[in-house]
């Protein structure tokens, strides 16, 4: 019993172990999609990125990395001043980024 | 944007000062953007450029100018430099300045031969996603000529975009010519639409000749 216990929980461990991981920036400048494209195509070159979304309205740049990866603050620094623009803030989220997208996608009240 | 800057822009329109506001010359780091256009009969300009910075590019382009004056015109090809001098980002808006340069040959009606040319300017330009303004000064001279040309835009976005959905600009631009181009200041009224890496200005002077502008980004 108590071995099913402890092997339940490091299946459990393992599984929230290898939950993608989402990196939401704040960004400013961002008010034109077509200047905008250089964001998601930098972040794209990253091998260890498996998604983007760009939003304008919420000035929100979010990539999803692989299960344990992640990029350092300033290596996003660096590639979001390549891109043109000037980072906000910088939080870790367990949100996918096919959430945020839909999330995005709804329209506002 | 504040009501000083606006004020500056129609003091700028009603004293006929040459400004030009288009799209920007450096789109992003290892970004190729490519320009067309065709200015009312008067001027034809192709330009490649490949930015290795988010602050410089560096390319090339054809123009050609067609007097409406007395017929002459004058081909110019050239080489240039783009710098992205400052950027202020901030919230919700960005503002640019960009300077140029560059050397290049032209040639000229009734003038044996290719001309040595040289090129500069300076473009100042403000956005926000329902505002959008820009200021251009273009200079090409030579031993035979000086050509300026200076537009200025005003563009409106009845609804904000997104990076995913297609943007649209209603814009109004006042061009100036000098070196016996044009004469007065030329006037346009633009529909603009991008999305995606693809962008299209088209519309019509006010004595009806088409005005379009075609860019990618990639």
């Amino acid at each position: 019993m108590h071995r099913n216990a402890i092997a339940t929980l490091s299946l459990l461990l393992m599984s929230l172990g290898a939950t993608a991981e989402t990196i939401e920036m704040k960004v400013n400048g961002l008010v034109c999609a077509f200047c905008a494209q250089g964001i998601e195509k930098s972040f794209r070159k990253n091998t260890v990125v498996t998604d983007v979304v760009v939003s304008l309205k919420d000035r929100l740049v979010a990539v999803e990395v692989s299960p344990g990866k992640d990029i350092p603050d300033q290596e996003l620094h660096n590639l979001l001043t390549d891109a043109g623009y000037d980072v906000n803030t910088i939080t870790r989220t367990q949100t996918p980024v096919a959430d945020i997208r839909a999330r995005l996608k709804k329209p506002t009240s | 944007m504040k009501r000083s800057s606006w004020c500056a822009f129609v003091t700028l329109i009603a004293l006929g000062i040459p400004l030009r506001l288009e799209a920007k010359p450096i789109a992003f780091a290892h970004g190729t953007t490519v320009m067309a256009e065709y200015g009312a009969g008067t001027m034809g300009e192709l330009q490649i450029f490949y930015a290795p910075s988010f602050n410089y590019s560096l390319g090339g382009g054809y123009l050609a100018l067609d007097s409406a004056i007395d017929g002459s015109s004058t081909d110019i090809t050239y080489a240039r430099l783009n710098y992205l001098a400052k950027r202020w980002n901030r919230e919700a808006s960005q503002a640019n300045v960009f300077v140029w340069g560059g050397i290049g040959s032209a040639n000229i009606d009734g003038v044996s031969g290719d001309e040595f040319a040289w090129n500069a300017g300076v473009q100042l330009d403000y956005e926000t996603r329902r505002i959008y303004a820009s200021l251009k000064s273009d200079l090409h001279e030579s031993s035979e000529f000086s050509h300026r040309i200076d537009t200025l835009q005003l563009g409106f976005a009845p609804y904000k975009h997104d990076y995913d959905t297609v943007a649209t600009w209603f814009v109004v631009q006042g061009r100036r010519y000098t070196g016996e181009i044009f004469d007065g200041t030329e006037v346009a009224l633009l529909l603009r639409l991008f999305k995606g890496n693809k962008w299209i200005d088209v519309g019509a002077t006010t004595d009806g000749k088409l005005q379009a502008m075609v860019m990618l980004n990639f």
